[in-house]
């Protein structure tokens, strides 16, 4: 069930990078366009630097579903396969460990309940808690920030799933048996 | 501790970005400022909220358009028209096609990826040796990030906080020097070796060559023209650059299929991410950098041994000989440079951007020195030829850059004189 979950939420996210790249892409030339046109939009930019950093997290969360980011293996791969296997999990560990605590910052980050309790009053939490995350505006976008930072607790809650799947599907690190492809 | 940490995860093949944030989370608690961590996820997005970093996904999409859409495949016919004919002319249609791939495209592994599975075959059906015809075009994609637009000249520009425009413009002089110095060895290898004979097209297929490569050229003179004429930033003409791809891949060429674009766009999408999760990584692993205040003992340790700018950066090089053995590209970059720049600007008067042509140069050299070296390996992946003959005929290409790098840190000229 999990695993079914995991894997469909992966395609979600290969997909929203997908089209992150797409829309930069299309929003570059947009900017390009109406310049020329002498009708520059100033928020564009923005937009496509947002959608850039969207584009991250949603990729780097299939990466590290699929084992596949960026790692130093000279060392481990001169292990034996044993304690290789070993690594793997450990590696594994590590990421998880990384996701749990990612949402542990983002729960101490937007603080929901103090939120609540200050019946949603930005200005009464603010003072209260000292958090000024919910205040602070994008720079040229009509947009509280809170809104386009969501990203990163969806990406903690994204990279505990995966990795939980991946420990659960392997949890004695057979993944490290074949030839590592840690390079891109 | 921290150090420790740091290198007992990097060195148990735990992925580099997540190394970095792990190191800052340990680093934070360590240190008891423990009011960080609510701030944590809001350094970790807005490190990648950089202008500069939109290069990059444009940059490596317009790369795979290029490819997917067969005008790689048309350049390189259209170079043979005028070189084909020539003793050794591939070899020399060779760099000149990866000296045009590298106007385009900002990777050396990318580049010598495509470059390798395009040219290789071709010159062996020709008569050309395989590992020769291999270090030809894996050393010929070092000048990718070199001839700008570069990956690495725009990480280096945001870590930096210098223009991403003038950084490309200080590595035009080194990256045509590199190009020349490599067309000298292909010349100088050729009278040791005779290369096959060439074949020069007939008329028909010479005109068939040139016209089918009149949309593809576009594309070079879309970025340049965009850049030149203040149509566009150099970011922008990326973006232009891959809609022409499109449209010319999709409509003139018909190669470009619509069922493979959302496999080309998730291909973009996630080999810039891996990129720019890294720079992500880099600003909460700063505060470690920062707060310990490493810069600051580096410089005292440095300032001990040498006052020569000139000895200085020979250090550097020998530094990230030793760090490119191990991790490469921009990773390396990240960890290297808050460190050493500002020791490099404020102690020894270096302009920053000499410095970052002589470190991303260094980089590039570590991607073909085994033991890490990915394009090394990519490149005898994609061609079969084991890693240790390749490593041996790419020596002569090897020698020459490390003497160029050794003027670049002697002297500034190539980097400044277009500035």
């Amino acid at each position: 069930m999990l695993k079914q979950l995991s894997d469909r939420l992966g395609r979600v996210e290969r997909f929203m990078a997908g089209f992150c790249a797409v829309l930069i892409t299309a929003l570059i030339v947009f900017n390009v366009i109406t310049r020329a046109m002498n009708q520059a939009v100033f928020w564009v930019d923005e937009i496509a630097i947002f959608v850039m950093v969207w584009m991250v997290f949603f990729a780097m969360a299939v990466l590290l579903k699929e084992r596949k980011a960026v790692a130093v293996t000279v060392l481990v791969d001169m292990l034996p396969s044993g304690m290789r296997r070993g690594v793997g999990v450990f590696i594994d560990l590590v990421v998880l460990l990384f996701g749990v605590l990612l949402l542990v910052f983002s729960w101490q980050w937007y603080a929901p309940l103090d939120l609540i309790n200050a019946g949603f009053d930005f200005s009464q939490f603010s003072a209260k808690t000292m958090n000024f995350m919910y205040q602070d505006r994008a720079n040229t976008l009509a947009l509280q920030k809170y809104w386009v930072w969501l990203i990163v607790p969806w990406f903690a809650l994204s990279v505990c799933l995966h990795t939980l799947v991946n420990l659960l599907d392997d949890p004695r690190g057979h993944h490290m048996d074949k030839t590592p492809e840690g390079t891109p | 501790m921290t150090f420790t940490i740091f290198l007992a995860l990097l060195l148990l093949q735990v992925p580099i970005g997540i190394v970095l944030c792990m190191t800052a989370v340990f680093y934070v608690w360590h240190s008891d400022n423990l009011v960080l961590f609510a701030s944590y996820g809001q350094q970790l997005f807005g490190s990648a909220e950089s202008y500069g970093l939109l290069a990059i996904p444009l940059f490596i999409l317009a790369g795979e358009l290029m490819n997917e859409g067969g005008l790689t495949r048309r350049l390189i016919n259209f170079a043979r028209v005028f070189f084909g004919g020539f003793r050794g002319g591939l070899a020399y249609i060779n760099l000149m096609a990866n000296m045009m791939m590298a106007a385009i495209m900002g990777s050396a592994v990318a580049q010598i990826a495509v470059m390798s599975r395009a040219l290789v075959p071709e010159m062996e059906r020709e008569g050309y040796e395989k590992p020769f015809a291999t270090a030809i075009t894996a050393a010929a994609g070092l000048m990718g990030p070199i001839i700008p637009p570069s990956m690495l000249f725009v990480v280096f520009g945001v870590l930096a906080q210098i223009s991403i425009g003038d950084m490309f413009i200080a590595g035009i002089i080194p990256g045509l020097l590199m190009g020349a110095s490599f067309f000298i060895i292909v010349a100088l290898v050729g009278l040791v070796q005779q290369y096959p004979k060439g074949r020069w097209m007939n008329l028909q297929e010479a005109m068939r060559a040139i016209l089918y490569a009149v949309p593809a050229l576009l594309v070079p003179i879309v970025i340049i023209g965009g850049i030149l004429s203040g149509l566009a930033t150099p970011t922008e003409s990326a973006a232009l650059a891959s809609l022409a791809s499109l449209i010319i891949g999709m409509f003139f060429y018909r190669d470009l299929k619509l069922d493979k674009l959302p496999a080309l766009f998730a291909r973009t999408a996630t080999n810039s991410g891996l990129v720019l999760f890294l720079v992500a990584s880099a600003g909460v692993f700063g505060w470690t950098i920062t707060f310990e205040g490493v810069p600051q003992m580096v410089a005292a340790w440095i300032g001990d041994s040498t006052s020569d700018p000139f000895v200085f950066l020979l250090m550097v090089m020998v530094l990230l000989l030793f760090v490119g053995m191990f991790i490469d590209g921009v990773a390396a970059l990240i960890l290297v440079v808050p460190i050493l720049l500002p020791i490099a600007t404020t102690q020894f008067g270096i302009s920053p951007f000499q410095f970052g042509v002589v470190v991303c140069l260094n980089l590039v050299l570590g991607l073909l020195t085994p033991p890490v070296g990915t394009g090394l390996f990519v490149a005898s992946a994609m061609t079969g030829v084991p890693a240790m003959t390749l490593f041996r005929s790419l020596a002569p290409f090897l020698a020459v850059v490390t003497g160029l790098l050794v003027w670049f840190c002697y002297d500034a000229w190539a980097m400044e004189a277009l500035l």
